[in-house]
């Protein structure tokens, strides 16, 4: 009897322990929640190119790579940073030169042998900073020293430590850093120095060597259908939890979003995204939860303010006024049906390093003002001329101001937008062309430049005296920032920023990012104040118009668990299970 | 016939290799790169564009002269290296290798299921002619010419798979292709790549079989006495099909390099069709070039085989 009450209660104690627990890192018996697969819905395009991922130049390659391996570090939706191969968090030298890895001594290639930080360093070394692999992010391991370019150094300290050595402070490199990931180095070493047989590895582009650095192992790869992974029970991070709680994990690409929400809908995969106009619909069912998350995406419009653009875009006060008439909340609510949120530099409000209080708010309620732009207009030594009962902007040799805007078709949300900016000008006198280009034409014949009659190759930014091909006003495109190191948008505002096709000058701004990037900034409060003088500066100057940050809508299957919404909401992917 | 068949032969070779000539230098002459679609990703981590593009071009021989590409690809192609993917990261050949039979499947099926259809339903339209059987299948296969397959497909996916959930939204390739599931998943890909092609023939078969029904050897076989099945299917449809076999096999080639891509993207099957998409929007040159050369050879020996038909159903062509 006795032993039967201790069965009952035992019994008890698991179902409600399975029941409370979730996916919990202390929850119950891991063999009652390891199961089904996990489909993720991607539309065709997104798709990784390789699983080499030292040689990819997309995110995506790096996402399918991830599942398998571990970086050094992540962080969570607060920015917390999260450690993952690390032992314990890099350790900078007071002077910000050096920085001081540790990894766990616990990490294992597939043929059992250890992962050590020899691998590391010669992952560096011999591979991402060699000549005849030309690793694309190259300048991210690169310094500026004496005008010269040189890589860091990384030294191998012990089996489990390493160094790497800077010349220059910059305090947003640990960023870099905690991205990490390594190849072995005795497999690497079969392809070293050629660049050919390295591509065509079959360890490197089968992942077969992943041990168990990341939750999932390779299974299969069928290019333009699915990714398929499975459980990796030796993961290092599922040790004491039992992670990953998926058999499988494959990310199926689906022909457009229409078919992979239906997908989502017929149950047929786990998650995928939902365009805006479909939330609604995907909110009211009963079996699937719909998460809006910010992302690092927004949209501008760019103004050139080189020589072959509208001479008024290269006074402040006229981007201002520009800036002013377009109504960044009609945006929001008609365009993006609220999935977006305004924007006022380069740093969305989801970043740490946003400030509320120092950005010039153009665009919205108050400074959403036609009136007030007019008078900046007139201001500015513009005058009106009444044209058909409507009031028409003139400019300095009395001719109706026409701007040309520039983008690539094909997005629904991009018409929406051009068409917007066109009728909101219209009310302040300018008439606006939009004119549809390809993407590779838009580079080519409209961002690159080089001065005029020189033999300057084309580049984004051949300095203030280059001009593009062909004329242009405005141009309305996308760009992404860096939420833990918006720095790096620098090559669109400083002087010498290799993206900087609007041929905006601004030595304050080069000061200020150069001053981010120095030991100024290794104190986080005055880091923080020189990003909010920055935003503040650059949404005064307005040498784009800052439209809106988007927010993403993801739907899952009700049944996964363990899911926490937010900004990096897959850094805890490895926990979700099944219900 | 042997010697038209070998000199058919060696010319759809020259033809090939000119439109790979050309498809090669038009790829490589024009105004996007391989790179271009990342440039936005490397500018948002401080990347330097330039030197990023011009790695990326060192390290797939991008940089070379043109001329010297060219003659490298085409040495290579002689000795069965049809180059490496650049968006995939695998040899060009065992991607074709490893998708073919997903496009194969798809258009055979789709082939067959509008051949004896649409033509079956065009015979009982002609000889019924003006019957409501004949007006009904009129109307059905006027309808079936004017839906976009895209539309059809995505139709299709909503009412069966998502209402009724009788079918899965997508194309599963966890089934072997040789299996009674495989076959059940393509009902849907199938019906909407088949469509459009089986209400046309419709229309031809009927169109040509009433022309035949109403010539003088029709009569003289009925007056002869021979039953109706007979005249039928032996006198008429043996008359009727040459035409027939002219549009079958036009449809075939352009099914194999353009209709059949829009039912493998609806339905996320991952045949050629969705290879080449991807590669064309990746700039990835080995893989577009090689599947014009598979396009076009494929409608080249499609063309000589129609001309070979024609020589079987009717005995009076010859080609020597």
């Amino acid at each position: 009897m006795k032993i039967l009450k201790i069965s009952c209660f035992a019994f008890m104690c698991l179902l409600l322990v399975s029941t409370f627990s979730g996916c919990s890192p202390s929850s119950a018996p891991v063999s009652l929640q390891v199961k089904g697969t996990f489909i993720e819905g991607e539309v065709a395009g997104g798709e990784a190119e390789t699983l080499n991922w030292i040689l990819a130049a997309d995110a995506s390659s790096f996402a399918y790579a991830g599942l398998t391996m571990e970086t050094l570090a992540s962080y969570d939706n607060k920015f917390n940073i999260v450690l993952r191969c690390l032992a314990r968090d890099i350790e900078v030298s007071s002077d910000g030169l050096v920085y001081t890895i540790t990894i766990r001594d616990d990490l294992k290639w597939s043929d059992n042998l250890p992962v050590t930080a020899e691998d590391y360093v010669y992952t560096l070394k011999n591979l991402m900073f060699s000549d005849w692999l030309n690793y694309n992010y190259k300048d991210d391991w690169m310094e500026d020293v004496g005008g010269k370019k040189v890589f860091v150094i990384p030294e191998v300290i012990n089996p489990t430590t390493f160094t790497i050595t800077r010349q220059t402070v910059q305090p947003e490199f640990i960023y870099t850093l905690y991205d990490l990931m390594p190849y072995p180095k005795h497999i690497a070493v079969k392809y070293e120095g050629d660049v050919e047989k390295f591509t065509q590895a079959k360890e490197f582009n089968e992942l077969s060597y992943t041990g168990n650095l990341g939750p999932y192992k390779f299974k299969e790869w069928l290019k333009n259908d699915k990714f398929v992974l499975e459980r990796n029970p030796e993961f290092f991070l599922g040790k004491e939890n039992g992670a990953p709680y998926f058999e499988q994990y494959v990310i199926k690409v689906l022909g457009t979003s229409a078919v992979m929400q239906a997908a989502l809908e017929a149950g047929d995969i786990t998650q995928c995204g939902i365009e805006p106009q479909n939330v609604a619909k995907f909110k009211k069912l009963d079996r699937i939860n719909v998460y809006t998350i910010p992302t690092r995406g927004y949209n501008i419009i760019g103004y050139n303010q080189r020589s072959n653009g509208w001479e008024g875009l290269r006074k402040k006060e006229v981007r201002q006024a520009i800036s002013m008439a377009i109504d960044k909340d009609t945006i929001v609510k008609k365009i993006y049906l609220g999935f977006a949120e305004p924007a006022y530099s380069f740093i969305p409000s989801s970043s740490p390093w946003y400030s509320d209080e120092t950005v010039l708010k153009l665009g919205v309620t108050p400074l959403n003002d036609k009136k007030k732009a007019i008078e900046m207009l007139k201001a500015a030594g513009y005058e009106y001329m009444e044209s058909g009962g409507r009031k028409v902007l003139l400019d300095k040799t009395g001719k109706q101001v026409k701007l040309l805007l520039v983008t690539t078709p094909g997005s629904e949300i991009v018409e929406s937008m051009s068409l917007l900016v066109k009728q909101e000008l219209a009310d302040i006198g300018i008439e606006v062309e939009v004119k549809w280009v390809q993407w590779s034409t838009l580079l080519r014949q409209y961002m690159m430049n080089r001065v005029p009659a020189s033999n300057q190759e084309p580049r984004y930014n051949n300095g203030p005296e280059a001009v593009s091909e062909e004329p242009w006003d405005l141009t309305l495109m996308g760009h992404n920032t860096d939420l833990l190191a918006p720095s790096g948008s620098a090559v669109f505002f400083a002087s010498d920023g290799g993206l900087n096709s609007f041929g905006f000058f601004n030595s304050e701004v080069d000061n200020l990012f150069k001053r981010i990037k120095s030991k100024e900034g290794l104190d986080k409060e005055m880091r923080r104040k020189m990003y909010g003088d920055l935003a503040r500066l650059i949404s005064e100057e307005q040498p784009v118009d800052f439209l809106v940050f988007t927010r993403a809508n993801v739907g899952f299957q009700k049944n996964v668990k363990g899911i926490e919404p937010g900004i990096n909401m897959g850094y805890n992917s490895y926990m979700w299970c099944f219900e | 016939m042997r010697n038209y068949i070998i000199k058919r032969f060696i010319y759809s070779i020259i033809i090939a290799w000119g439109i790979l000539t050309v498809t090669f230098i038009l790829l490589r002459v024009g105004p996007s790169s391989a790179v271009d679609r990342y440039i936005l990703n490397f500018a948002a981590k401080g990347q330097n564009v330039e030197s990023v593009k011009q790695a990326i071009e060192a390290r797939y021989g991008l940089d070379k002269p043109l001329y010297e590409q060219y003659f490298l690809y085409m040495g290579n192609l002689l000795q069965g290296n049809w180059g490496w993917s650049l968006s995939t990261s695998m040899p060009v050949m065992d991607l074709i290798a490893s998708h073919w039979i997903y496009s194969f499947q798809l258009i055979l099926l789709a082939t067959i299921f509008a051949i004896f259809v649409g033509v079956g339903l065009g015979i009982i339209s002609a000889v019924k002619q003006n019957t409501k059987f004949d007006y009904t299948i009129s109307v059905l296969s006027f309808i079936g010419i004017s839906i976009p397959g895209f539309w059809l497909g995505l139709m299709l996916i909503m009412v069966f798979a998502v209402q009724f959930g009788v079918f899965k939204t997508y194309y599963d390739t966890s089934y072997p292709v040789w299996s009674l599931e495989n076959l059940r998943q393509l009902i849907l890909p199938v019906i909407t790549l088949g469509t459009g092609e089986l209400a046309g023939y419709v229309r031809y078969t009927r169109s040509s079989m009433l022309d035949n029904l109403r010539k003088e050897f029709v009569t003289t076989a009925r007056a002869k006495g021979l039953p109706e099945h007979l005249v039928i299917g032996k006198h008429v449809l043996s008359n009727a099909v040459l035409p027939l076999v002219t549009i079958i096999m036009f449809d075939l080639g352009s099914v194999v390099f353009g209709g059949a891509y829009l039912t493998e993207i609806v339905f996320g099957i991952p045949g050629l069709g969705r290879v080449s998409f991807s590669a064309i929007f990746a700039n990835d040159y080995p893989v577009v070039v090689a599947i014009t050369l598979i396009g076009t050879f494929l409608v080249l020996i499609i063309n000589l085989a129609t001309d070979i038909l024609y020589t079987y159903l009717d005995p009076r062509i010859r080609y020597d």
